[in-house]
């Protein structure tokens, strides 16, 4: 019970004291946890000076969804 | 296979075609480090324009010279003391100049808060790599942090192409700040050590 409580600290605490080698399924996540706030974040909240369109989350689903 | 590993292995396939041609041509690995620098300094230029995707494609050409370097060195036979200097030098250049052509670029409009988020990632990109050969001076090997330099340069060009150098920034930023801060808890750590095998 305790080892489970204490998962995420653990998660974190690795994620931050970074030991991984790169192409490995930890490197993925993390890329992929990069990927997800520099796409997903709305460049309003970040105040981009240079942000324009959509993004490439949007385009991907334009595409997926038109006819 | 992971993910990041596939996307590295496709890369090489036409990285190898470049190689096989500069070792055919006997260019010497520090004239490839230098022609990278300056093609950086023109993505550097184009990014102080607010030309992202142009930007974004020098990066390209500018990486490719960076990257092929060492493998040049190596498959020429050339490799040598001063080379590996040389480069951490030049790649420094490379570093400094993209986050100037960003700070000229948010200057000029006007945004002095991606001044300071600019000029603090480059200040702690710089301290990535200072820390570590800092480091490595005094313990055999400091490679730890997420935020080394091809990821740096990664994601430069993912803002870049995506329109999305924001995001980028802050990313770089603290990630880069996590990774200064390992490298100072694991030399500290790892020099404790030795002096303790030693007491």
């Amino acid at each position: 019970m305790k080892g489970a409580a204490m998962l995420p600290v653990r998660v974190l605490w690795n994620a931050f004291f970074w030991t991984y080698e790169r192409a490995t399924w930890q490197y993925d996540l993390m890329v992929i946890a990069i990927l997800a706030f520099v796409w997903l974040t709305p460049p309003d909240w970040l105040g981009d000076p240079m942000a324009s369109g959509p993004g490439p989350v949007a385009w991907v689903l334009a595409m997926l969804t038109a006819d | 296979m992971t993910f990041t590993g596939l996307v590295g292995q496709v890369c090489m396939l036409p990285l190898r075609l470049i190689i096989g041609v500069c070792v055919a041509l006997r260019i010497h690995p520090n004239i490839l480090t230098f022609v990278g620098v300056l093609i950086n300094f023109a993505a550097a230029w184009a990014l102080g324009l607010g030309k992202f995707t142009t930007a974004g494609m020098i990066m390209v050409v500018a990486n490719i010279f960076d990257f092929i370097d060492g493998k040049v060195a190596v498959e020429l036979k050339a490799v040598s003391a001063f080379g590996g200097f040389w480069d951490s030098v030049i790649d420094r250049f490379s570093d400094i100049s993209l986050f100037i052509g960003l700070i000229f670029l948010y200057s000029q409009l006007g945004r002095t808060d991606y001044v300071m988020i600019a000029a603090l990632a480059m200040m702690f990109a710089i301290m990535t790599s200072y820390t570590r050969a800092r480091a490595e001076s005094l313990i055999r090997k400091c490679k730890v942090g997420f935020m080394e330099r091809p990821e740096r340069i990664v994601l430069f060009m993912i803002g870049a192409f995506t329109n999305r150098m924001a995001a980028v920034l802050w990313v770089i930023l603290v990630l880069s700040v996590f990774t200064v801060a390992d490298r100072i808890i694991y030399t500290y750590r790892e020099l404790r050590d030795t002096q303790e095998a030693l007491a």
